[in-house]
């Protein structure tokens, strides 16, 4: 994934700023950043979800906004929030994602029912995914996006609300699917995460990018907490103020 | 326990969020005015409705319009929350769970509060006209009692309203509940129509000695009885005036208890329990896909949105409100002996505009469908086909009953034909509308939350194609009545064929602008959060 220069203005507030990236084939890229840096806004202008105002983004060597549909075709994207559909049961939200992704039925049955087994889903659960706890939402759309065995993954905080045993589930297939080839590209602001998967990293605050490298070239010796308190820019607590507490 | 504070504090916080809700925000301010307007319309018209049986100096008028007049409005605040306004929820109670107040003070405090509204000084100010008629049949401590029994009628109007609508909050905690709550209401409000017009044909022939009795009877329940002690004191009753403000006081006393019990509930909330789900063998694919559709991608489309029409629960109340609409528009224009085409048109467009905002109801959900590529032929083609199983037997159903009504069962197929002109030309003009002007829904749980502002005056939009797709089925219509019966041999293929005409037009010009703007078409269905 490159993205070159991209742009996004919401009414007057400027986004992001100019944010330019390599990420290479296999690699298991970190963006980091605080609440509201647009780690959101640039993934979502990386996958063709949200329209740059300047600058372009390059999925595996094709133009997301020239060619859309090859691009597309090898991608597999976990949005923030709630962007599912889900009004649907969690084996119908897979079938749903692997006919739309032209893959013949056989073939999603037959993954769809091994994810939801691993996930721990359940393959014969008929709850409505508005019903799923926060974890089970992420995981369900975790599985949505791996069941076509793209070659890249983008995935939107797939660690915010998971319960530990679901995040080491998480981390492990994320971590086969990377030593098979895959390349994964992930935002969060958990600096624990972030240090024990990835080998990149790119620290993004107030739309710009501030630092980004390999996970050694952008910490040091430093912890990466430190480097990135220190980058973002925040304050640490003196002990002259809230003296009362 | 620490002082408590009385009932100011609340009033004066109500009164201070309205007045924040409307700083910097015109168009906030411009609909708060219309409220005013609106509501000192019907405060106006009320107060000289109930003042007439005065000036006319007719005690028995009087003794039918206070009691029913009055029970109307106590019913009014009951039913209206409920439908069509939403609750006032400015003073949510749950915002003061973790505030040290008994529920004693709570109670009275947001009771107070919810006084404080253009809806209560509107009903106050309408209900005025009964002491007006009090006073001038019965003498100035008649217009004292009615003064009294208006107060309390007011007392009694906010805590229905709040003793229900809380009741209801408690109950609606889970999805599943509040979906079937949702249908009820939903089918209620469509049977308002009816109903309007059971209740003008009963009236023209009313007889009135039966009505004075059943104002009588209503006169002594809750409803009506504080809205009667006025009248009672005219007839020289006192005992009587004094028996109904007890009525009155009790069943206020009564509404404030249940309201504080269900209130606790409210403040703390309640788990949302899911469905029992029960396990299922079958697989994926066969579980989404039904009715034979192709398993491919436009089967998986199309299967999606059938089950969204009956999950989702904004779309199945449009869906509900169609049908009810669709039948007995056209039904009772037939059994008035007119002419049904018009109606038939007009119901052929309604049908259509259903999905003048499709996207909005998908919301951020419809990044899936980006994200996987799908072209905009298919997507709209497939959205299309999913609200015509729902719709295309709705209409033959029309057509049929209309045809049988009317009596000339040879006019049923022309009938479809013009049904289906009218509902093509709908679509031709409703898809393109549903990928430019789409706006997204509030994300609120409430199925009867509308979006405020942009929302609004794109629903506009969506009526003004419906009168669009009517225009433009008109031709059809007049060639119908210059041909005669000659057209009820080929009304059925003319109508396919107009009607596949302009869907087609539309669709393609929908189409092309759903692979162009997926991006902006997101965004804009996306609430802010």
């Amino acid at each position: 994934m490159a993205l070159r220069g991209l742009v996004k203005h919401f009414d007057t507030k400027l986004a992001v700023s100019q944010v330019s990236l390599d990420v290479p084939a296999g690699s298991f890229y970190g963006l980091l950043g605080p609440n509201g840096a647009g780690k959101t806004t640039t993934l979502s202008m990386a996958v063709g979800l949200l329209r740059p105002d300047e600058g372009h983004a390059f999925l595996l060597g094709y133009d997301v906004w020239a060619d859309p549909t090859a691009a597309k075709a090898r991608l597999g994207v976990l949005p923030d929030g709630v962007r599912l559909f889900d009004r649907l049961t969690g084996p119908e939200l897979l079938a749903y994602h692997g006919l739309l992704r032209g893959m013949d039925a056989a073939t999603v049955d037959q993954r769809a029912r091994e994810l939801l087994e691993v996930l721990e889903l359940g393959a014969g659960n008929r709850t409505l995914v508005v019903d799923y706890s926060a974890g089970m939402k992420k995981k369900i759309g975790l599985a949505c996006a791996l069941l076509h065995a793209p070659r890249l993954l983008v995935l939107d905080e797939p660690f915010e609300a998971v319960d530990p045993v679901s995040a080491a589930l998480i981390r492990d297939i994320l971590q086969r699917y990377v030593a098979g080839g895959g390349t994964v590209v992930f935002s969060s602001h958990v600096m624990e995460v972030v240090e024990r998967l990835c080998d990149h990293v790119a620290i993004l605050s107030d739309g710009v990018l501030r630092r980004h490298g390999t996970l050694e070239e952008v910490r040091g010796d430093r912890s990466l907490e430190e480097v990135f308190v220190q980058v973002v820019g925040g304050r640490v607590a003196t002990g002259s103020e809230l003296a009362w507490l | 326990m620490s002082a408590q504070p009385g009932v100011l504090p609340f009033v004066r916080l109500k009164l201070r969020l309205i007045g924040n809700g409307l700083r910097g925000r015109p168009a906030r301010i411009a609909l708060f005015v219309v409220g005013v307007v609106i509501s000192g319309f019907f405060a106006i018209a009320g107060y000289a409705i109930f003042a007439i049986p005065g000036v006319a100096d007719n005690e028995r008028a009087a003794g039918i319009l206070l009691p029913l007049g009055g029970a109307g409005v106590v019913v009014g605040w009951l039913f209206l929350p409920l439908v069509f306004f939403g609750v006032d929820e400015s003073l949510d109670p749950a915002r003061f769970a973790l505030l040290p107040l008994t529920r004693r003070t709570l109670i009275t405090g947001l009771f107070a509060a919810a006084m404080a509204g253009l809806p209560a000084v509107a009903t106050l100010a309408a209900t005025a006209g009964m002491v007006d008629s009090a006073a001038r049949l019965g003498g100035p401590v008649a217009g004292v009692a009615q003064l009294v029994g208006v107060i309390v009628g007011l007392l009694l109007c906010v805590a229905v309203a709040r003793a229900v609508t809380s009741a209801f909050a408690t109950a609606l905690r889970s999805r599943r509940s509040r979906d079937l709550a949702a249908i009820a209401l939903a089918m209620v409000a469509a049977a308002v129509g009816p109903l309007q017009l059971l209740a003008l044909s009963g009236a023209e022939r009313a007889d009135w000695d039966k009505v004075a009795a059943v104002a009588h009877v209503v006169g002594w329940t809750p409803l009506g009885a504080p809205y009667t002690m006025g009248l009672e004191i005219t007839d020289g009753r006192w005992w009587a005036a004094l028996l109904k403000l007890l009525i009155a006081l009790a069943a206020v006393g009564g509404l404030l208890w249940w309201w504080s019990t269900t209130l606790e509930n409210a403040m703390v909330g309640t788990a949302a329990e899911g469905r029992r789900a029960t396990a299922t063998d079958r697989k994926p694919v066969d579980l989404l896909l039904f009715l034979r559709l192709p398993r491919n991608r436009f089967g998986a489309l199309v299967a999606r949105e059938v089950r969204y029409w009956w999950r989702e629960i904004r779309r199945r109340a449009s869906l509900i409100t169609f049908t009810m609409v669709g039948l007995f528009l056209p039904i009772s224009v037939t059994i008035s002996n007119g002419s049904p085409d018009s109606m038939v048109i007009f119901v052929g467009a309604l049908a259509a505009l259903s999905l003048a905002n499709q996207f909005g109801f998908d919301g951020s959900a419809y990044a899936t469908n980006i994200t996987a590529g799908v072209p905009g032929r298919i997507e709209i083609g497939s959205r299309t086909v999913a609200h015509a199983i729902y719709t295309l037997p709705l209409l033959v159903t029309v057509s049929v009953v209309v045809g049988l009504l009317a009596g000339h069962p040879g006019r049923i197929p022309s009938t479809f034909g013009l049904l289906i002109a009218a509902y093509g030309v709908g679509l031709g003009l409703v898809l393109p509308l549903s990928v430019r002007a789409a706006y997204a829904l509030p994300s609120s749980s409430n199925p009867f939350a509308m979006s405020s502002g942009g929302g609004a005056s794109k629903g506009l939009l969506a009526f003004a194609v419906l009168l669009g797709a009517i225009v433009v089925s008109l031709p059809l219509q007049i060639v119908a009545l210059v041909l005669g019966s000659v057209w009820l041999w080929i009304g059925l293929p003319v109508g396919l064929a107009y009607g596949a005409a302009a869907f087609l037009i539309g669709s393609g010009i929908a189409a092309d602008m759903v692979d162009r703007r997926a991006p902006e078409l997101l965004a804009a269905v996306t609430p802010n959060r």
